[in-house]
């Protein structure tokens, strides 16, 4: 690397006030959405932020395409700070950091056209003068469908057609970044592997960074470099691929992994052995003291409800990376931990 | 609870045994059609299945593929004046195709009940939970309203709901989502019925909390004895749950058999197809092995077999793919599964692609 990342987010916060009446006072209060965040993208590289709902990980994807304003904290674009960035100069930054969203249905106007969806952002941003129509039909193919297509309307598409629509509209203004977020959760599981090789294809011919917000661990594992664990709106875990899904340190990332139902069992492979958290995750209007999953965490002692752990660099490093060079590490946890019986690599008989 | 409410509390997993392996549900020759402005959408085929007591059988398939619009004929929850219903469903040995809403009310909760994806809108949110589960109790039990509101904080407590009793006189709005599932099982379960039907029950959920509530559903599974049946499109979750499988596609079964068995090794295009499109736990790939192109419209289906626009394997059988439809057989060389293709030696077709692939 030695050059400068692409985006770079530091301690980046947002809270959501409201007032609640609590008996006859009204009280101020604040859900913590997103409570000290910082990660780093490169150009062409892959960061997937996993974690379960009200982790926070759409609310990150939003301030970093800055669809929502930070309470605090610094979101630096090519050496650019944005994070207040004004709305008049917004557009600047649309032209290169552009959104996929989940729902195909909802995200699209069903009363424009498709060409007619694309085309806006080519005006907005004053690109392809006077051959719009030409590089929305160029647009249509890129992403498989057919440029005859150009005046139907959203309705007269199937979800994963929509999906492409999307992607099609978010690729319009040529971006250096795309934030998407459960690009694939809506669709079927035979329309899913589609846009998963359409968007890596797309990453790889335009050399596109993205941030990929998904549930699916299986799926990001398939398209990710880089992933980000989120519990309650921090990162507590941070790493590359193989990192995180073969040597994770922190016992929430443990619990997620072995939580996911595993295919392999039908293929005569034992279940791996199950963590089974308690409970749900902890309101983010309060959340719990120190360590926030302390509440559902096994390993819990005194110091984790009085002593926030930070997220740090492992210090169990150096064993059997299997030959890789080990990248960047990061773990929150006061007894962070390699747990290779659960997370064994199953193999898959011949 | 008082002890003489206590005593009037049948034990739940008292009633009528529940004979492990007996058939609860028996379904022929079922298809399920909705005349509309634009046509006829055949939702549902020829669908034969069977379920049993104290196993689950999944029913897996895209959405479109009639997993839930058959279950919900199971429950008489078709508007019957805008849908057609041929063929037969039998829950444990009465004929349901055909019955009155009286048979259904007298069934539902009783003998089959269904727990829905989205627990936040199908419980009412002006009722407390536990006033929700006792109703369904006392409709089918006469009994006095303490024992039925006994009875609902005893079931809270059975599917894992700390602190039953302040629960029960909460409503579904203070309730998380996975608390709230578990409100929809015990709601289920409250009548010990023979049969649970579980359409998407973890889809709405976390992964952490769904592996709480699938472990929840195969607890009580074994302790109730009744049969589950399982609709969902995740072929891992199949994989930990299920006992049997019927795979659906565009309204029609394309295989069955035991689930362990189908997903280590499909049978037929279509199963093989989504088995190889997920992302594999233990190997990077450069691509996803995708099928290609979508489901059929069910306002007009393919001639011949549904699944052959997207089959990889049509050249070895040529014209019969889409000029007939391949009828229901027992697979060659399998034991205990049946398909729907006309591939002559599927499970060697099947061999021979994965070996092409990995070469």
């Amino acid at each position: 690397m030695g050059d400068t990342p692409l985006l770079e987010v530091t301690d980046l916060v947002r809270h959501f006030p409201f007032r609640e009446v609590q008996g006859l006072r009204m009280v101020k209060a604040n859900v913590r959405a997103v409570d000290g965040v910082g990660f780093t993208v490169s150009q062409g590289q892959t960061l997937g932020l996993v974690g379960e709902s009200g982790c926070g990980k759409s609310t990150t994807a939003r301030l970093v395409t800055r669809l929502d304003t930070p309470t605090s904290g610094r979101i630096v674009f090519e050496g650019r700070d944005i994070t207040f960035l004004k709305e008049s100069r917004l557009r600047e930054i649309r032209r290169d950091i552009q959104m996929i969203f989940q729902d195909p249905y909802s995200s699209l106007n069903p009363r424009h056209t498709i060409g007619s969806i694309l085309t806006t952002p080519l005006k907005v941003h004053g690109l392809h003068k006077g051959r719009e129509k030409q590089r929305v039909k160029e647009l249509l193919e890129l992403v498989g469908l057919n440029p005859e297509h150009i005046n139907r309307y959203p309705s007269e598409f199937s979800g994963g057609q929509r999906q492409r629509i999307g992607i099609a509209r978010a690729l319009a203004v040529e971006p250096k970044l795309i934030i998407a977020d459960e690009p694939v959760s809506a669709l079927d599981v035979s329309i899913q592997a589609q846009v998963m090789n359409l968007l890596a294809k797309l990453r790889d011919d335009f050399g596109l960074a993205f941030i990929f917000v998904a549930h699916d661990l299986g799926v990001v594992r398939h398209f990710c470099d880089q992933v980000a664990v989120m519990y309650l709106g921090k990162i507590v875990e941070y790493g590359d691929r193989h990192g995180i899904y073969e040597r994770a340190e922190h016992p929430y990332t443990q619990a997620l992994l072995s939580a996911a139902p595993d295919i392999n069992v039908a293929r005569g492979i034992a279940p791996k052995e199950r963590i089974r958290l308690v409970g749900d995750v902890p309101s983010p209007i309060d959340p719990p003291s120190g360590c926030r999953f302390r509440t559902r965490c096994w390993k819990a002692q005194e110091i984790c409800a009085t002593q926030e752990p930070p997220l740090i660099a492992s210090t169990n490093d150096q064993q059997s990376t299997g030959g890789r060079e080990r990248g960047v590490h990061l773990q929150a946890c006061h007894f962070p931990e390699v747990k290779t019986d659960i997370l064994a690599e199953v193999e898959t008989p011949a | 609870m008082s002890a003489a409410i206590a005593d009037q509390l049948p034990d739940a997993t008292q009633g009528e045994a529940h004979h492990s392996g007996d058939v609860v549900l028996d379904v022929k020759d079922l298809s399920i059609a909705f005349p509309t402005e634009e046509g006829v959408v055949r939702a549902v085929s020829n669908l034969t299945y069977q379920a049993r007591l104290g196993r689950t059988l999944a029913i897996v398939g895209e959405s479109g593929s009639g997993k839930s619009v058959s279950s919900m004929a199971v429950l008489g929850l078709h508007n019957m004046k805008r849908t057609r219903i041929t063929g037969s469903i039998k829950l444990d040995g009465e004929e349901l195709v055909g019955a009155p809403q009286s048979t259904f009310q007298r069934i539902r909760s009783r003998q089959v009940a269904m727990v829905f994806q989205d627990p936040q809108s199908s419980l009412h949110p002006f009722y407390k939970i536990g006033d929700q589960i006792a109703e369904a109790y006392r409709t089918h039990h006469r009994v006095s309203r303490a024992v039925g509101r006994a009875r609902a904080v005893e079931m809270l407590d059975r599917v894992g709901i700390p602190n039953p009793k302040r629960r029960a006189k909460q409503y579904p709005h203070e309730f998380s989502g996975g608390m709230r599932q578990r409100a929809m099982i015990a709601l289920g379960l409250v009548n010990n019925p023979k049969l649970l039907i579980a359409d998407e029950p973890t889809t709405a959920l976390d992964v952490t909390v769904q592996a709480q509530i699938l472990d929840l559903i195969n607890d009580l599974r074994k302790e109730f004895g009744s049969g589950v049946v399982l609709i969902t499109h995740d072929l891992a979750v199949v994989a930990e749950t299920a006992d049997d499988i019927v795979v659906m596609y565009a309204g029609r079964l394309v295989e069955k058999g035991d689930a362990k068995e189908v997903l280590a090794h499909p049978a037929h295009p279509y199963t093989y197809g989504l088995l190889q499109s997920l992302p594999s736990p233990t190997e990077e790939q450069e691509e996803l092995k995708a099928i290609k192109g979508a489901p059929p419209s069910l306002l007009a289906l393919p001639p011949g077999c549904s699944f052959h626009p997207r089959c990889t394997f049509k050249d070895l059988v040529g014209e019969r793919c889409w000029t007939e439809v391949p009828e229901w057989r027992a697979a060659p060389g399998l034991a205990n599964r049946q398909i729907r293709c006309h591939l002559e030696d599927p499970v060697g077709a099947i061999a021979a692609d994965e070996e092409a692939n990995r070469g």
